[in-house]
């Protein structure tokens, strides 16, 4: 599915993942336009030069943003809070298209209220189809500690999709 | 929706949001230019700090001078110090003869201008000689 060794068009390859990819940067920035800038520098440093190393592109797209967005925060880290504070109301931004069932808009509005420990890894697992073993990696925790997160944000979705659907 | 499957089988359902046209737009600035090979890489390096290089050494020789100008230059001084010698105390060879050990030092020095510029080159080359003088003993 994620096969980019063999794949020459960049952008039908972007089509298919630009969306997952972009979903997954945005959980490691701090603003949209962050999001895009990271996600920009790491697709261009993966398409020419990592594309075609051995092992799984997948995962190797994953740390390419990881490592970009670590960057980004290291430049900006002289960013004033009052700055990012604005930053972070002005980007109340869906990060999912609509979608017409009431339950899945419940989920979409409740995956932001996860802690982000927690959120990040759901995001790794089900966008960026990682094993708990490569989030592990990723996040520099052990698998053990990315499957308890993944426990602990689906109870909280469900506790919390099952309020915001009678709400 | 009740239990860990049911949830993340309608995570999976969500539709992430597409990337916007702009980030498209400037992936394409970006990649759509000729293809990089490592090896491209290398030499297109190789060719900018070959350029380089040579700006700079351009610069260096022929100073406020046009690049896209090549300079003419023509001799107008040649200079010939007088040599210097040196000699040494005489020496006894193998078969019995003396001779005396001399040394002659001497340099040629060139000045050349480009007129339009006054950009001048000298040329220094110092030269030197070792001999041995026949001495006759009586």
């Amino acid at each position: 599915m994620y096969d980019a060794h063999a794949e020459q068009d960049w952008r039908a390859w972007f089509a298919e993942h630009g969306a997952r990819l972009r979903l997954i940067a945005r959980q490691w920035t701090r603003s949209e336009a962050d999001a895009d800038d990271v996600l920009q520098e790491a697709f261009v440093r993966f398409w020419k030069h990592q594309r075609h190393l051995p092992g799984d592109p997948n995962a190797l797209v994953v740390t390419s943003i990881r490592r970009a967005a670590l960057d980004l925060h290291r430049r900006t880290d002289r960013r004033t809070l009052r700055e990012q504070v604005v930053s972070a109301d002005a980007e109340a931004v869906m990060d999912f298209e609509p979608e017409a069932d009431p339950r899945l808009q419940a989920l979409a509005r409740s995956l932001p209220s996860l802690p982000a420990e927690q959120r990040e890894v759901v995001v790794l697992k089900v966008w960026g189809d990682l094993t708990f073993e490569q989030i592990g990696e990723q996040l520099a925790i052990s698998p053990n500690t990315a499957a308890s997160r993944w426990r602990y944000a689906m109870e909280a979705l469900r506790r919390l999709v099952t309020a915001r659907t009678y709400e | 929706m009740n239990n860990e499957e049911d949830i993340e089988s309608a995570l999976r359902r969500l539709r992430p949001r597409a990337p916007s046209p702009a980030l498209v737009g400037a992936l394409g600035r970006e990649l759509d230019a000729a293809p990089a090979s490592g090896r491209g890489v290398i030499l297109r390096w190789a060719a900018g700090l070959s350029a380089a290089a040579a700006c700079l050494l351009g610069f260096l020789l022929f100073g406020r001078a046009p690049a896209t100008v090549a300079p003419a230059y023509q001799l107008v001084r040649a200079e010939q110090p007088p040599a210097s010698v040196d000699l040494f105390d005489p020496v006894r060879l193998q078969d019995g003869s003396f001779v005396r050990p001399v040394r002659v030092r001497w340099s040629n020095e060139t000045h050349w201008e480009d007129q339009r510029t006054h950009t001048r080159l000298i040329n220094y080359s110092p030269s030197e000689q070792f001999g041995l003088i026949p001495l006759e003993t009586y």
